[in-house]
């Protein structure tokens, strides 16, 4: 009976979970039950493997503590999978100490690990970073190492460092095949191929085209004046202004990037700022206002210039500008970003990723679905949110600040 | 690391018309394999054939507490284990090569497209297609060691890995040519390994010092 469980943990190890169930699919003993449960689990089968998983930590009881932790760990990695992402880091905290009390060395880096990814997602980078610093094992088995170095260009990706990235994936690609999961291989391989694709469009008044994330880490390196579309911010020599919570400000700032070095009138920025159709005298008072709030921001890094037709935008030292927009550009563009990963959100979860709050990611989710770009199955608290993944467009990479909808 | 050899208990094998073996499972007493036209029961103990069923058997084979399932060509049969009798055919995915039974479903790999499909097992009806793009739960169950059948340019190893490190403790290097394809443990110093396109499944044992 034990030499079942140890066979099908060593399945599992190895990413054949169909091996797995072959020896415990048809027992109900806890360890049976646990492992059953991280078979569905690899098997995208994630209600079912709660279900199982809580029945074991059931069946062990009180007293199998270290049981009881690998089953917490392997929850909460589920919860992070199905982007459930409100679940309690306590509970997996207080597993991950007992791992290591108990010595069970290499679960307890593997739940610090899930903590790491799960900090990754909802934009904490450098939270992240500190968690996968914090310990660093000689030497890790090849599948370890590959979800480590994964972290660790997740980490730089969102940092824009994209070849520390790329030497991390390079890396990671490595002990994958030393691994030998296939879905390990083919994780590893799906993100090596989205740093091939547009992460961003970079606009001009002269010419729109896709970039690679390579060359946004070189623009944000560069001397020219960014308008960052992407993350709604300035950039000039490394200084950032944040427009975040300034979405009509950063509508001004932009529309006269785009037309840089020419200005652009009153009407326009009226029409595209305020939305209006006719332009009266009290339109061009509020835009005089909002011009001086624009002004106040940008001082460090640039002027804004008032002409006969309207405002012009003069970055200090007459840089050159460049706006940096989404690949895919529309009203509700940075939920969608988040859902091309193409796993299944919880509203709760994407609220928790874009720091929005619960009604505007609703109000977000029932305009997309309204247009059929993202779909919803389950009910309640159970119901989740995805899209079909847009190919051809890498619009994770670049994933925005929060961003208030108003 | 040490280098050790591995030593070949017995071989079965190759049968006729077999051209490799193929799915093996364990159904509590028996060990089954696939070999192409049969399936084969083997006495772990005696290691010796005690039973096998005349069928198609060219892929995974799994077992839901009563009947065998075995994948033939473009559908899987149901049997009876005692009699060897077919009790239902069902539709297999195309490219089907591994095979298990669980929670009430049937579980087809499909290696080649790195896809898993999950079956209804008296209909055959497809419930879902799952793409293995995305680990998830590495959890790992082991305390011991962890075996792993390694097989390249016709030289294969069963290395014993300590699973806390990922380092390999042994290696048992199999004669020149014997693949290893497909490995089930005795649950103590015995394995039985799929020979790959040989046709033959052998019983090896690593002698440690």
């Amino acid at each position: 009976m034990e030499s079942q469980i140890r066979e099908a943990a060593e399945a599992l190890a190895i990413g054949d979970p169909l091996a797995a169930l072959n020896r415990v699919a048809l027992r109900d003993d806890p360890s049976a039950l646990a492992l059953r449960g991280i078979a569905m689990a690899q098997l995208g089968e994630f209600d079912r493997a709660r279900v199982l998983l809580r029945g074991a930590v059931r069946a062990f009881g009180p007293k199998q503590l270290l049981a009881r932790a690998r089953c917490i760990v392997a929850e909460a990695e589920i919860a992070l999978a199905s982007r459930d992402l409100g679940w309690p880091v306590k509970a997996l905290n207080e597993a991950q100490q007992t791992l290591e009390k108990h010595g069970d060395q290499l679960n307890a880096v593997y739940a610090r690990y899930v903590g790491a990814r799960r900090l990754l997602l909802i934009g904490q980078p450098d939270k992240a970073a500190q968690e996968v610093d914090a310990d660093n094992p000689a030497s890790l088995p090849p599948a370890l190492e590959t979800i480590r170095e994964l972290i660790i260009s997740g980490i730089a990706i969102r940092r824009l460092e994209v070849r520390r990235a790329r030497s991390a994936l390079k890396q990671a690609e490595r002990s994958s095949h030393e691994a030998r999961i296939p879905a390990l291989v083919a994780e590893v391989a799906n993100v090596i191929e989205s740093l091939e694709l547009p992460a961003a469009r970079l606009i001009t008044q002269r010419c729109e085209r896709y970039v690679l994330l390579d060359e946004v880490e070189e623009l944000m390196s560069s001397k020219a004046f960014i308008v960052d579309a992407c993350r709604h911010s300035v950039r000039l020599d490394g200084q950032v202004v944040s427009l975040v919570t300034r979405p009509v400000l950063f509508t001004l700032l932009r529309v006269m990037a785009e037309a840089w070095p020419d200005d652009v009138s009153r009407d326009e920025l009226v029409a595209r700022a305020f939305r209006a159709k006719g332009v009266d005298e009290s339109y061009r008072a509020r835009l005089r206002v909002e011009i001086g709030r624009l002004r106040r921001l940008l001082k460090p890094l640039a002027k804004v210039r008032a002409t006969s037709q309207g405002f012009v935008l003069e970055p200090v030292g007459a840089r050159k500008v460049v706006v940096l927009a989404m690949p895919i550009e529309e009203k509700h563009g940075v939920v969608l970003a988040l859902l091309s990963d193409g796993e299944c959100w919880s509203s709760s979860a994407i609220a928790l990723a874009l720091n929005w709050g619960q009604r505007s990611v609703q109000r977000a989710l029932d305009a997309l679905a309204s247009e059929e770009k993202v779909c919803s199955f389950g009910r309640g608290r159970a119901r989740r949110w995805r899209i079909p993944p847009m190919p051809g467009f890498a619009t994770i990479l670049l994933l925005p600040a929060a961003l208030p909808v108003d | 690391m040490k280098k050790l050899n591995a030593e070949i208990l017995n071989e079965y094998g190759p049968y006729q018309g077999a051209e490799a073996v193929h799915g093996v499972t364990f159904d509590g007493k028996r060990v089954w394999f696939a070999s192409g036209d049969k399936l084969n029961a083997i006495d772990p103990d005696s290691t010796k054939p005690v039973d096998s069923i005349n069928i198609s058997a060219e892929a995974g084979t799994a077992f839901d507490g009563r009947h065998l399932f075995q994948i033939a060509n473009d559908k899987i049969q149901k049997l009876d284990p005692t009699t060897g009798q077919v009790l239902a055919t069902i539709p297999a995915p195309d490219g089907s090569s591994g095979l298990a039974w669980a929670e009430g479903s049937l579980w087809v790999g499909q290696y080649q497209k790195r896809k898993i499909v999950q079956l209804d097992p008296q209909t055959g009806e497809v419930l879902r297609d799952i793409e293995s793009n995305r680990y998830v739960t590495g959890v790992t169950w082991l305390n011991g060691e962890l075996w792993h059948g390694t097989w390249e340019d016709d030289n294969s190893e069963l290395r014993r890995l300590n699973p806390q490190s990922g380092e390999v403790i042994d290696s048992f290097a199999m004669p020149q040519g014997t693949g290893v394809s497909g490995l089930e443990s005795d649950g103590r110093d015995r394995f039985f390994c799929g020979g790959g396109n040989s046709g033959k499944l052998r019983v090896v044992r690593c002698i440690r010092d």
